[in-house]
């Protein structure tokens, strides 16, 4: 079993050594240029010029082409038929089928959908591949994020694949009481209450036990935090963000002028 | 160190009052057990003397409950966990999920109360030093066995150097090995100086750790001495005490005569092999 | 309804062998306590016996059932195993409608499953909590809830997977008294326990597993006195065992009646009983 849900690989390269905040920023830039740029070609060079190169940058592009064939492709993909297809956009029409009648225009408009999804998706797994949670949470923190917040979201990505073996264990029990799993749909659907209700159950009894114990470890201090691990920001990241927000800034000029 | 009088309290909407006027005290460095039929109040009076009530159990709590002279009504819960730590039976939900490594974890709560980097780390070397956890430190907690994990929960409290520590059934989800662990680590914390509040089923152990027994009783001290006393006292058993099997053997055997009724009733192995090997000569003798 | 264990080997997914051959046989109105470290097979096998896992190869077959030919659901109706964690089983809004849940997924007609859960309540001690909830109880009581549950499927086989974890004095005397009635009944009774005392006062056989073989099987009195071989999978004999060893007792006892039995030997001048 998976001790934790996370996509992050253990590597030593540039890109995994830059400030987390830094990388987030990369994310957030790339979505943003992409989606607000006017020229019609931004997002898919984006994806060639800017994610491929990073992903070997970060030493991570076996991962990421393994996740992008397996994920991005296909969903890109549907996208771009289903708008191709039906989006009811233009007056040059390609060919009538029964329902589908594409046009020129709604070509058009699937592809940039299609690549400007393929970004932003692209950029999130890539980040997520070279963060590590933890650092990500604290660097936050740090910078003001409400400590509740993080904890949250650091402890659901652990907390789920425990969840995932109780469930297991749940099932395995409620069959030992004769509970029908392989039968038809209609039973199976029956099945859900008395497997749901102890996962429900059991997880709010420990929830509050969890509560406990952190509390009992100065959870909710007032006190000021410290950091155990060392998150670096060098003028790098800094020089990286500054021109980050300066490109997003000149892509939105662009599409207003437009 | 710690003073209850006339702590009485009851949960928020229910109608049973779980703890009825307990008068306790307790000195610096005291290691006391508390034992008691599950529903006598036991967890209920860990978390009165925790701070947890009235803090995070809301209810109605009379009476007054201090601590190293602190009231803890006047206090907050976080600054009252740095004097009280808790630890209770459940090893895995004492982990806090927040952190990958045994490390970070024990860590936790010292980047909570504002640690110094430095000190941090020397501190929960120290700690993982004392329980003996030091080879885990880059493991996750949840690969850890039960044992292991109520060890890392141990030490994450220990590390924030409370003076009161108060454990509820630290080792009744765990193996004999576990258990054993676990007792390992508290005796050792004793010894270092700290005052130890222990709930626990298992009273051979009991008797071999403790300086003072407790019997909690449907909300009401019982019993308050020295364990060889209240361990063999015939008020237990008939309110749903659990005796060592010692002290019933060595009961039954005084009924037949062959425990002398003057003899003091054994609670460990060792008592009852001194006493048993007694009565064997006595019996040798007089023959 | 006896159940045949033949050579069984099971290897988990991951690639861990846990189970390396075990051959056993238990008669019907057995009662067996399998005891040993953590990791040593105890619950794999146990979960062998009501079909939730298959042998990877050899067999289990219950009453001349193969497991391998019938599903979990349907092998219920012969084994009822009763899980550690209550709070893994209990979701109903009442006690009564928990308890009731086995019978029912057996397909029992209404007045037979107020029948069994009416017996199953009474022999748990819940008889006057039938209409709370399951979750407003306590733990302790909730454990109690989860063990009447199973016992309300009324099956010939009953597992219980640490039944005393977590239970003070008066739950295990009454899981105790749950035992001796289901003795009486010609139930069989398979336990998995750390809890060596009680283990020694309720069962009279006891398998000693380590390493996925069996290390010891036979009656309580034999496997307990050998102290050796049991510390190789981490157990302790229980505590009148040990205890009448330090004395020199000849024999080997595992609980009070025949520790005092012993010891009156002893003092009666009957020198057989003391090395």
């Amino acid at each position: 079993m998976q001790e934790r849900l996370s996509l992050y690989i253990q590597r030593d390269s540039w890109l995994h050594a830059l400030n987390p905040l830094t990388k987030l920023s990369l994310t957030f830039a790339f979505i943003l240029v992409g989606f607000l740029s006017p020229w019609y070609w931004t997002a898919l060079v984006l994806v060639f010029a800017g994610i491929l190169p990073l992903s070997f940058f970060g030493r991570v592009q076996r991962e990421y082409f393994w996740t992008a064939l397996r994920l991005l492709v296909p969903v890109a993909g549907f996208i771009f038929i289903m708008q191709a297809l039906f989006l009811p956009v233009g007056t040059q029409e390609l060919f009538r089928w029964l329902i589908f009648h594409p046009t020129r225009e709604s070509l058009a408009q699937g592809f940039l959908t299609a690549t400007r999804i393929f970004v932003m998706v692209s950029s999130f797994i890539l980040f997520l591949l070279t963060t590590h949670p933890s650092e990500m949470m604290s660097d936050l923190t740090r910078r003001g994020l409400p400590g509740q917040f993080a904890y949250v979201i650091v402890s659901t990505l652990q907390i789920i694949p425990q969840m995932q073996a109780k469930a297991q264990t749940i099932i395995a029990a409620q069959r030992s009481r004769g509970l029908d799993t392989e039968g038809s749909y209609f039973k199976r659907i029956g099945a859900l209450v008395p497997l749901v209700g102890p996962l429900v159950f059991g997880s709010l009894v420990e929830v509050e036990e969890r509560a406990i114990a952190i509390e009992a470890r100065g959870f909710t201090s007032t006190r000021q935090k410290t950091f155990l691990r060392e998150i670096k920001d060098s003028p790098i990241d800094r020089t990286i963000r500054i021109s980050l927000v300066g490109l997003v800034l000149l892509t939105l000029l662009a599409k207003l002028w437009r | 160190m710690i003073n209850l009088q006339n702590v009485s309290y009851k949960y928020p909407l229910t109608d049973k009052q779980v703890l009825k006027d307990i008068n306790l005290q307790v000195q610096p460095g005291e290691f006391v057990a508390v034992i008691g039929p599950n529903g006598a109040g036991k967890s209920t009076l860990c978390y009165a003397i925790s701070g947890f009530i009235p803090h995070f159990f809301k209810g109605e709590l009379s009476g007054s409950v201090q601590v190293a002279g602190v009231e803890s009504r006047q206090s907050t819960l976080s600054e009252w966990v740095l004097t009280v730590g808790l630890a209770f039976q459940n090893p895995f939900n004492q982990i806090s999920g927040a952190k990958y490594t045994v490390f970070e974890e024990i860590a936790f709560g010292l980047e909570n109360i504002g640690v110094p980097r430095d000190e941090m780390i020397t501190r929960v070397e120290q700690a993982m030093a004392m329980t003996g956890i030091t080879a885990l430190a880059q493991r996750s907690p949840f690969s850890l066995s039960g044992g292991q994990q109520q060890r890392v929960a141990l030490t994450s409290i220990l590390v924030m150097q409370p003076q009161v520590l108060v454990l509820d059934e630290p080792t009744s989800q765990l193996d004999p090995i576990g258990a054993r662990e676990v007792f390992g680590v508290i005796r050792a914390m004793s010894h270092s100086g700290m005052t130890v509040i222990l709930v626990e089923h298992k009273v051979e152990w009991i008797a071999s750790f403790a300086d003072r027994v407790v019997a909690l009783h449907e909300g009401s001290i019982l019993l308050d001495g020295r364990p060889d006393d209240v361990l063999t006292s015939p008020f237990l058993e008939a309110r749903g005490f659990g005796l060592s099997r010692y002290t019933q053997a060595a009961r039954a055997a005084a009924l037949d005569g062959l425990w002398s009724p003057g003899r003091r009733l054994p609670v460990t192995l060792e008592q009852a092999v001194d006493g048993f090997s007694l009565e064997a000569r006595r019996d040798a003798d007089s023959h | 309804m006896q159940i045949l264990i033949n050579d069984l080997r099971f290897i988990y997914p991951g690639g861990v062998e846990a189970l390396r051959g075990i051959s056993l046989v238990i008669e019907p109105g057995e009662q067996v306590a399998i005891v040993g470290q953590n990791g040593a097979g105890k619950t794999t096998l146990a979960r062998h016996l009501n079909g939730l896992l298959q042998p990877t190869s050899g067999r289990v077959s219950i009453g001349g059932l193969d497991t391998h030919t019938c599903t979990v659901a349907k092998l219920a109706a012969r084994v009822g195993y009763v899980f550690q964690n209550p709070d893994e089983q209990l979701f109903c809004k009442t006690v009564g409608v928990e308890v009731a849940f086995g019978p029912k997924n057996l397909g029992c007609a209404p007045a037979r499953i107020d029948e069994l859960v009416n017996g199953a309540l009474e022999l748990t001690g819940l008889s006057d909590k039938r209409d709370a909830n399951p979750y407003d109880l306590s733990p302790t009581w909730r454990k109690m809830v989860a063990l009447a549950s199973i016992l309300s499927m009324d099956t010939p086989v009953i597992i219980l997977d640490e039944p005393t974890t977590g239970q003070d004095a008066a739950s295990i005397a009454r899981i105790a008294g749950v035992i001796a009635h289901l003795r009486e009944r010609g139930r069989t009774v398979i336990t998995i326990t750390h809890d060596i005392d009680f283990c020694a006062e309720n069962f009279e056989r006891v398998i000693a597993l380590a390493e996925g073989q069996v290390l010891l099987d036979g009656p309580a009195c034999d496997v307990f006195g050998q102290q050796e071989t049991l510390a190789r999978t981490y157990v302790d004999p229980p505590q009148l065992t040990r205890l009448g060893k330090q004395l020199g007792f000849f024999e080997t006892v595992r609980n009070q009646a025949e520790f005092l039995a012993a010891l009156r030997g002893i003092h009666l001048g009957d020198p057989s009983n003391q090395k």
